[in-house]
């Protein structure tokens, strides 16, 4: 069961990578400039109509869309993503480089989100009407009425500017030799702009599964029955984390969106901020390699949640879900 | 319930508020917003420029007001076009149902674990934008929650009486789509409208931070952020502080009056 049920997220994963490679695919495409004369570079005057044919041809460039579609998407599945127009360096070293700067950042964050949302989600729900309660509802809804980089450029501010007490921007001292420390102390702010912007409604959601399942008769049952507190809170816990988990699911897609922000903001060298600039240069190559790579990072993501939704959940293991 | 009809209300009329002062901001602001004047820079709120004066010593309240044109006009096409699309899409793969709907379901669902941000980014690449088309590309790349709310909504609808009894006396299917299906499920539309026009502006204005977005001269919420971190550093707090209020305060609103309707609606089908 749980075969055929990893076997259909595995189609669903391959279709997004199919959908994502084509819109990259695209872009490149519709990305104004003729292939050929970008070639030639500043001698693109200099460029007779025959050395441009030979230069499609060379480049497979007359060959229908479709075609040059499916040679990319055999160079890219083999891990040639082409090469950097402005650096001249392959796309995919590029995107190496970056990935795990963009992994620590969100990886951490989504860390302390769900601890954080979880314990806040779990214990407002269960003491509906306490200040926790409609503290965490009030927090939620200005959280996320709250631009991140809002919040970050105020951070940058306090902490910064005014206390001195952490770094506004980069990854490592380049006057200190690096070193975990070092990284921790940089990764502190752009760190809390995420888990702010992203625990209120994290916890919230948590929050009111917990309600529901509070109310319901198998809780008041227990409860009549003396059944101890702990034993209600774990089972409630458990059955909320489940709709939790899908929501974290439907929302890590955002929590990458964000960090293109962040990073930008902190300069934080990660995926985000090499979109951002190669936007900016029009470095297509680049682009088109981060969305394809942002697009397996996401399908990743799912699929460890899928895991471990399968762990937390008997249904799923029994395979009685259908 | 009284309650909380009077708090939405009182959401709702500071949402007028603020688009009306931002619909005569030609008529109220006090000066042109591009005119620069360089003996007036970073000038802190004074009677004359009652919120201060950015970098090129433009008028901020000025630059604020007009810059809410730009920033709400944007949220308003792209909504606009996001909810035709949306309901177009989810409506079909809910009406026709089988094979249609799985199709058209995993192609949403695929979309869906695409960051929208991402995908915005490179079509701003591509046409690299002016106002008009970032309400395009955000318009034509936020449909996707609106296309999977009115499917699930289409989808409950159309087993009732009234639309069964529609398609057997061979109603056109366009009345039915319209007449009989949409107009039972506008208000769950009109939150998802909502929430996408939240979302709208915080789009926009984060491109336009980060300089992707509108182009920098045009003033707009997301522009007069962009230089703010700049300027805060400096100690001119004025010219970044009045436009994330604004923000701050209009996305409240829709917020806030969004989450009232979507509790109404759970009452009355409870």
């Amino acid at each position: 069961m749980i075969a055929k049920w990893l076997g259909k997220r595995l189609i669903m994963g391959t279709l997004v990578l199919i959908i994502v490679s084509f819109l990259s695919f695209f872009i490149l495409q519709a990305a104004p400039g003729n292939p050929a004369t970008a070639y030639y570079g500043g001698n693109a005057q200099t460029l007779t109509a025959a050395e441009q044919e030979r230069i499609e041809k060379a480049f497979g460039l007359d060959k229908p869309i479709i075609y040059q579609y499916g040679t990319w998407l055999h160079e890219a599945v083999q891990g040639n993503l082409g090469y950097s127009a402005k650096e001249g360096r392959p796309v995919l070293t590029i995107l190496l480089e970056r990935l795990p700067n963009t992994l620590q950042l969100v990886g951490i964050t989504l860390f302390i989100v769900a601890l954080t949302s979880i314990w806040l989600g779990l214990y407002a729900g269960l003491n509906e009407g306490t200040l926790l309660d409609r503290g965490l509802s009030i927090f939620s809804v200005a959280s996320s009425a709250v631009p991140p980089f809002w919040i970050g450029i105020v951070l940058i501010i306090v902490f910064s500017v005014q206390l001195g007490w952490l770094p506004s921007s980069g990854m490592n001292d380049i006057r200190g030799d690096g070193g975990l420390i070092d990284r921790m102390r940089h990764l502190v702010l752009p760190v809390i702009v995420l888990v702010v912007s992203h625990t209120g409604i994290f916890a919230r959601f948590l929050q009111d599964c917990v309600k529901v399942e509070n109310s319901s008769y198998y809780v008041q049952v227990a409860r009549a029955n003396g059944v101890a507190h702990r034993e209600i809170r774990s089972a409630i816990l458990r059955n909320s984390i489940i709709p939790y988990l899908n929501y974290v699911g439907v929302t890590i897609p955002s929590f990458f969106g964000g960090s293109i922000v962040v990073e930008s903001l902190f300069g934080w060298s990660g995926l985000g901020q090499l979109l951002v600039k190669s936007v900016m240069v029009k470095d297509f190559p680049v682009l088109m390699g981060g969305i394809l790579i942002i697009g397996v990072v996401v399908i990743l993501c799912l699929f460890i949640i899928d895991i471990i939704m399968i762990v937390l959940n008997p249904k799923l293991k029994r395979g009685a879900w259908q | 319930m009284r309650k909380q009809r009077k708090i939405s209300i009182f959401w709702l009329v500071i949402l007028c508020i603020i688009f009306t002062v931002t619909i005569f901001s030609s008529f109220l602001a006090p000066y042109e917003p591009n005119a620069m004047n360089m003996n007036h820079t970073y000038e802190a709120p004074t009677p004359t420029h009652i919120l201060g004066t950015d970098q090129l010593g433009r008028d901020v309240l000025s630059r604020l007001l007009v810059g809410g044109q730009v920033t709400l006009l944007i949220a308003i096409v792209s909504v606009v076009i996001s909810s035709l699309i949306g309901i177009l899409y989810g409506g079909i793969s809910g009406y026709f149902g089988g094979a249609v709907d799985a199709v058209m379901m995993r192609i949403l669902e695929a979309l869906l674990t695409i960051p929208s941000l991402v995908i915005v980014l490179a079509f701003q690449a591509i046409l690299q934008g002016n106002v008009w088309s970032m309400a395009l590309i955000m318009g034509a790349t936020g449909w996707f929650v609106t296309a999977r709310i009115v499917r699930s909504e289409f989808i409950r609808l159309k087993e009732s009486e009234f639309v069964q009894m529609a398609i057997m006396f061979r109603t056109p299917i366009w009345k039915i789509f319209v007449g009989h299906l949409l107009r039972n499920i506008y208000p769950a539309i009109f939150i998802v409208i909502l929430f996408n026009f939240a979302g709208a502006i915080f789009t926009e204005v984060s491109l336009s931070f980060l300089g992707i977005g509108v182009p920098p001269a045009t003033p707009s919420w997301g522009t007069m952020l962009n230089s703010a971190q700049n300027n805060l550093l400096i100690g001119a707090w004025w010219i970044g502080l009045f436009p994330g209020i604004l923000i701050f305060v209009t996305i409240l609103c829709v917020q806030m009056i969004g989450g009232a309707f979507k509790q109404g609606g759970e009452r009355s089908h409870a």
